[in-house]
């Protein structure tokens, strides 16, 4: 399970310790949490709450992936492939949610399924 | 090859002996990530379909879900990310023993995780009658956090086989010695997450404590033994197997975790916060 050492020029000078940075981080990211609990119980506009807490819960994402994934440290190659399979998904949300979201595709109301089936004559 | 203080020799982030400079393992991993991202996007998205149209006769979350112990629980998993990404620095630098604290702390958080799920889907079932078969939200719900908290859980079986790995004798074999130590890891683990976290929990919502260990003695017995056993265990064992060299095996399975920890990110605004506008 061990990986080929490699040598590099641009290595052998050891790199800083992120130690501290890491902890800022993760300080970062409780605040955001903390935030985010915050500003659901708080008499805002909802699109604003969620436009917000959308935002909030992205640059909690941003800060992981490129932080502590240290995808801001690797090769532009590790972002972009992680970016496709991200990208895909999100359309992917897209395409479901305004699929499920038409019309007639919406569940019936406990009326409308029992006429529906009357009418079917399958009540 | 023993273990010893980092020479500053290696680059962590880039591999001449592949065509794209990324080693492979943190290749694949990052590809296998991205393939993930999709088979959530799927269960986010099912979950959200059914909570935007949702049928008649469907549980009403506000009234089920405890946010205080969801919050917690998203603030452990941080914490938890912070301890991985620490375990990943200190095995840059070939700190074995400041890698293994740190793999034993993110397990520890995500033992936390765990126990908090198992508290919260007990609760839900017997408390607020929420089933996976019972409505269309429960069905989506314990689909999608299930399936995290599985992440999860293979996640800390991961870092259990990493801690152990850290022990690796210089010499080679102790194969048994290893199967046995990863095994009293698990059982500690799990018992954590199953008997002792949710225990605290319903003692901190008043359970008494007399009453848990007595419902619980057995397993509680089991996990005190493998804890001695993991202590015995995890006494060094002179030139080790496992150094800086290594530094990608943590990384990649950091990467593991942070995903589990950056997807519960999504679950936790996506599923709990938006139900309470």
């Amino acid at each position: 399970m061990s990986a080929p050492a490699d040598t590099h020029p641009a290595a052998l000078a050891h790199a800083p310790s992120k130690f501290h940075f890491y902890i800022q981080i993760a300080m970062i990211l409780a605040v955001i949490t903390g935030v985010e609990v915050v500003l659901i119980y708080l008499p805002l506009p909802k699109s604003l709450v969620i436009g917000t807490l959308v935002t909030l819960s992205a640059v909690k994402f941003m800060f992981v992936i490129f932080y502590f994934m240290h995808l801001r440290w690797d090769k532009v190659f590790c972002t972009i492939l992680f970016f496709i399979g991200l990208i895909l998904a999100g359309f992917t949300m897209f395409a479901l949610l305004h699929l499920f979201g038409a019309d007639a595709s919406k569940p019936l109301t406990s009326a409308a399924l029992l006429s529906a089936t009357t009418a079917l004559g399958l009540a | 090859m023993s273990s010893h203080a980092a020479t500053g020799q290696i680059d962590h982030h880039h591999d001449h002996t592949t065509s794209t400079g990324i080693p492979n393992k943190k290749l694949l991993w990052w590809a296998f990530l991205a393939s993930d991202c999709m088979f959530f996007g799927a269960l986010i998205s099912t979950h959200l379909v059914y909570r935007l149209n949702p049928p008649p006769g469907n549980a009403i979350p506000t009234q089920v879900f405890n946010i205080e112990l969801t919050s917690f629980s998203t603030f452990i998993l941080l914490m938890s990310s912070l301890l991985m990404a620490l375990a990943v620095n200190a095995i840059q630098k070939g700190n074995v023993k400041s890698t293994r604290l740190m793999l034993l702390g993110t397990m520890f958080f995500g033992c936390i995780f765990l126990g908090g799920q198992v508290f919260e889907f007990g609760h839900f079932v017997h408390e607020k009658h929420m089933t996976l078969s019972n409505s269309i939200f429960g069905s989506t719900f314990y689909t999608l956090t299930g399936t995290h908290g599985t992440h999860v859980a293979i996640g800390v079986l991961l870092l259990g086989m990493m801690y152990v790995r850290t022990f690796k004798p210089a010499g080679g074999g102790g194969f048994l010695l290893n199967f046995v130590h990863l095994a009293a890891v698990s059982v500690v683990a799990g018992v954590a997450f199953i008997y002792v976290v949710p225990g605290l929990i319903e003692v901190i919502y008043g359970l008494n404590i007399g009453v848990l260990l007595s419902r619980a003695a057995l397993p509680l017995g089991l996990g005190a033994v493998a804890a001695v056993a993991m202590i015995i265990l995890g006494r060094s064992r002179g030139e080790l197997e496992f150094g800086e060299k290594n530094a990608i095996d943590v990384e990649t399975i950091g990467l593991y975790w942070h995903f589990v920890d950056i997807v519960w990110i999504i679950i936790f605004t996506a599923v709990y916060l938006l139900e309470y506008l």
